[in-house]
């Protein structure tokens, strides 16, 4: 019985039983767990007040300031080390534990198990993001709530004329859950992502998950450097810098991935509207860059031998 | 394919994607920059204020994490009334969250305000000191506003503190000509109302302030007017303000008569300028008042013993008195 | 016509690994031939490190051979597609410990292609051929070692493939386990089924294969049928049951009266240490 390997439906299906079960497998694992628990915790932790003075007018929006910094920042941390850490960890196990032979003896090409590991730790990780972002959604939301009551009260007791009290009232809603937050939050993700794929790719030419995690993480911080190197390459001459930091900066400006164009998140919580445009380029980027780090993945992958 | 001509060709193809994919990244980057979305890089002088691990935070992209951790100490510092470093701590804060007007609102007060009643108050300094930090404390407020003005040209509310800033009757004797201040005052609330957000009260601030500053009367006049058609804007202090600079345009206008066209009844138009008279400290122009006052006196048949010219006025504002102990 | 066509076919299969640090190639399988038609049982035998375990990932497309060639039913071992007919149980195999039984086979039932009711189905036939379907919904982790190499078994068989190849299928089970993976063996071997097995344990391989590959030290040595390859030529046994003595010694007259043959040996056979063992535990009552 010869069955059909290389149609589309069934690269999607063997991508997808393999990305469900990665997902399902790294669920169950106990850190995982305990790193999302953590997480909610600390995004839970908004719950409470700050010291901090607030002034009469703008009481209780720096609150809401508060709040969404300190979870897109919780958001931030975990979806990385989440993204990072669960990739590291996938294929060494799989090589360790043996399993990869008995699915690569399988008719399954070796595209669809690399696609199906990564889709499986963005599965993960866009759940935890999920659960991360609908509790911080309902504690603003709540929190937004109590903050109207007040300012109602106060602009009662001094009198104010409607629309002041109207103009407030539009003012604090903008700083309450709004739809540019979520785009936000998606751009945690896609940030998240191209971590996960960068992480795929070092996984397949050194087998130590340590060694996979620290590198991910150490182009993670000085990718955000990338947009300084690339920008001194653009306009360097005019400083009379060296050939040599030019082709430096070059060189980083050409490896490393541009996450400070993720930097958004901070353009919203001051209360920018992020429009539909901006984060549709930015997704656009994310997809370039894990559909490249995935089919380089496969090409060190594709003759590995076990 | 050999392990070393495998990594030749992966890492041609990580230069090529770098390379394919630059112009895209540089353009949306500027893009981002200039919608305001990505924050330009921060000044070397920030990055050496702030720590390590708030620099990887910022690096992060969460420099509005960075900014509230710097807020709550701001706070303790405020407590402690150490106002050299709340300064200097907002100076960091802005710069890490330059779109947040709420940072530089209160940046601002806490100088203006808080740091000037401070000195104000201060005993164990010398009266010549006390002075010259207190009005030192102010203009470092008003430069911080003005500041913020730049970065958020659009925001009203912003510009409108600065405006109340001005023309605050405790503020405006650090600024030395009060002619140029309450015409600063009233320009910063013009560019409020210009940017088509502020609320009614701007406009009618703006009103107060040029009415004060000698040489812009008519300009202030054809305000008045414009504000006194709407109902909404007849406020006691608008009505007075239209009376006084009528009277300024023409000297020899019957002022009781005007007075009570404006004002309904000569109990009332009585009220409203004896307020205004003994409004000094303010420096309300008071073109006509003592006229009319003197005739609606005699309207309303007052004792010349409790004439209002017989009251004592409001000292105008002496900065030497404060710091005379 | 497809019954020609080798199940199994390697041909001049050189290997070389780089050891780390020095310069000198080890070469872990030189010039290997391997030619196992439909429907036989190939046992390769040698002794550990011998190239065994390296000539079936050759076949399996896990490892690029150095030189020579490697097919599964004429498909070439290094496309994807040669591994549809074929299914493979790894030595000493760890399973995805957080599956059940049941949940074992689908996945890799999935990866095969199958998918619902004839998934289902194939899954709960196979528990039954390999005797776990009491434990079709424990978690692997709380297998035994047998049942992981029955469970190994029954996963390679799920795309129901012509060929079994079995690394080391009974390497550390318990004679009861071991006897129960020779059965299926030969359950596979009834249904026409090719299988490919290695292993070191010479007596197991001596009663399911009927053909023998012994490799040393990278080469095949000898190779040949079981029978031809074990037969001392030159002698014959007779069991007899029952037999009394008169019968005894007229055999031996018998033999002696024909020119060149000669009695070797004349006692009670004994029977092995495994069938002691099976019948004491089993309850069984072979010989």
């Amino acid at each position: 019985m010869s069955r059909a390997i290389h149609s589309l439906s069934s690269h999607l299906s063997r991508i997808s039983v393999i990305a469900l079960h990665a997902f399902t497998q790294l669920v169950r694992m106990k850190v995982f767990y305990f790193l999302v628990v953590f997480a909610i915790i600390m995004i839970a932790s908004n719950f409470f007040d700050l010291p901090q003075h607030e002034g009469p007018e703008s009481m209780g929006l720096n609150v809401l300031r508060s709040i969404k910094s300190w979870s897109l920042g919780t958001m931030t941390l975990f979806s990385v080390v989440l993204a990072i850490v669960a990739t590291a960890l996938l294929l060494p196990k799989d090589v360790e534990d043996r399993t990869l032979y008995t699915i690569l003896a399988k008719p399954v090409p070796r595209l669809d198990y690399l696609a199906g590991k990564l889709l499986g730790v963005l599965m993960l990780v866009f759940v935890s993001l999920a659960l991360m972002n609908l509790l911080m959604t309902a504690v603003l939301h709540i929190r937004t709530g109590m903050v109207m009551e007040d300012q109602m009260q106060m602009a009662k007791t001094l009198g104010w004329p409607p629309d002041a009290i109207a103009a407030m009232k539009a003012e604090t809603l903008q700083q309450g859950p709004s739809w540019s937050l979520q785009g936000a939050v998606f751009a945690v993700f896609l940030r998240a992502s191209i971590m996960a794929s960068l992480a795929l790719l070092i996984s397949t030419f050194s087998s130590s998950t340590l060694f996979t995690t620290i590198v991910s993480f150490l182009i993670y911080f000085i990718g955000h450097f990338q947009a300084d190197a690339r920008d001194a390459y653009l306009q360097a001459g005019a400083a009379g810098e060296g050939v040599f930091a030019r082709l430096i900066s070059l060189l980083l400006s050409l490896v490393l991935p541009d996450f400070q164009l993720f930097n958004v998140i901070d353009a919203v919580i001051e209360g920018q509207a992020l429009p539909l445009m901006m984060l549709g380029k930015l997704t656009l980027i994310g997809l370039f860059y894990a559909v490249f780090f995935t089919f380089a993945s496969w090409f060190i992958f594709s003759e590995k031998e076990f | 394919m050999k392990p070393s001509l495998k990594i030749g060709v992966l890492t041609l193809a990580v230069l090529g994607f770098g390379a394919a994919r630059m112009p895209f990244e540089a353009n949306l980057s500027s893009e981002l920059r200039a919608a305001g979305l990505t924050p330009m890089p921060l000044e070397i002088g920030t990055r050496d204020k702030i720590d390590q691990t708030s620099s990887a935070v910022v690096l992060g992209g969460l420099r509005t994490l960075v900014a509230t951790f710097f807020n709550l100490r701001a706070f303790s510092f405020f407590q402690e009334q150490r106002w050299d470093d709340v300064a200097e701590t907002y100076r960091t804060i802005v710069d890490l969250a330059p779109r947040t007007r709420y940072y530089w609102e209160t940046g601002a007060w806490h100088s203006a305000y808080n740091a000037a009643s401070f000195y104000l108050n201060d005993s164990k300094l010398a009266p010549l000191r006390r002075r010259e930090a207190w009005r030192s404390s102010i203009i470092r407020g008003r430069a911080f506003l003005e500041r913020g003005i730049r970065n958020n040209p659009d925001d009203w509310n912003l510009l409108a503190y600065l405006g109340f800033m001005l023309s605050d009757a405790n503020k405006f004797p650090a600024f030395g000509d009060s002619d140029a201040t309450f015409s600063a005052a009233a320009d910063a609330y013009g560019k409020a109302v210009k940017t088509g957000k502020a609320l009614d009260f701007v406009q009618r601030a703006q009103l107060y302030s040029l009415a004060r500053v000698k040489g812009r009367e008519l300009e202030a006049l054809a305000l008045a007017r414009k504000l006194y058609a709407i109902r909404k804007n007849q406020t006691p202090t608008l009505k007075t303000l239209l009376f006084v600079l009528e009277a300024y345009e023409n000297p020899k206008l019957e002022m009781e008569k005007r007075a009570l066209e404006i004002f309904g009844t000569p109990e009332a138009s009585y009220d409203a300028l004896c307020s205004h008279w003994q409004r000094t400290r303010e420096r309300y122009p008071v073109h006509g008042v003592a006229e009319a006052l003197q005739a609606l006196e005699k309207t309303l048949k007052i004792d010349p013993k409790n004439s209002i010219f017989n009251q004592p006025l409001q000292s105008p504002t002496m900065t030497d008195d404060w710091f005379s102990k | 016509m497809d019954e020609l066509k080798p199940a199994v076919e390697i041909r001049n299969l050189v290997k070389d690994f780089k050891t780390s640090f020095r310069r000198q190639m080890l070469r872990a399988v030189d010039d290997v031939s391997i030619r196992i038609m439909p429907g036989e049982v190939y046992g390769l035998i040698g002794p550990n490190g011998s190239g065994k375990s390296t000539t079936m990932k050759a076949l399996l497309g896990l490892v690029a051979p150095t030189s020579g060639h490697c097919a599964i039913f004429g498909k070439d071992s290094l496309r994807v597609d040669s591994r549809n007919d074929v299914g493979f149980l790894p030595e000493n195999p760890y399973f995805y410990k957080h599956l059940s039984g049941a949940e074992t086979l689908r996945f890799y039932g999935k990866l095969c292609g199958l998918k619902g009711r004839v998934l289902e189905e194939r899954v709960t036939e196979l528990l039954g051929l390999v005797d776990l379907q009491g434990a079709r919904d424990r978690r692997l982790g709380g297998y035994s070692k047998g049942m992981l190499q029955r469970i190994g078994l029954a996963q390679a068989l799920v795309q129901d493939p012509k060929l079994v190849i079995l690394d080391e299928p009974t390497a550390g089970v318990d004679p009861v386990g071991s006897r129960q993976i020779r059965d299926l063996i030969l359950k596979l071997r009834e249904r026409g089924m090719t299988v490919f097995l290695c292993s070191h344990l010479l007596e197991q391989v001596q009663e399911v294969c009927d053909h023998v590959g012994i490799i040393f030290q990278g080469k095949m040595v000898r190779e040949g049928r079981l029978e031809d390859l074990i037969a001392i030529e030159d002698q014959t046994e007779i069991i007899l049951k029952d037999a009394s003595p008169e019968l005894v010694s007229s055999i031996h007259r018998l033999v002696e009266n024909s020119a060149g043959a000669s009695v070797v040996r004349v006692g009670k056979p004994r029977t092995t240490l495994e069938r002691l063992f099976l019948r004491e535990t089993l309850r069984e009552d072979k010989p």
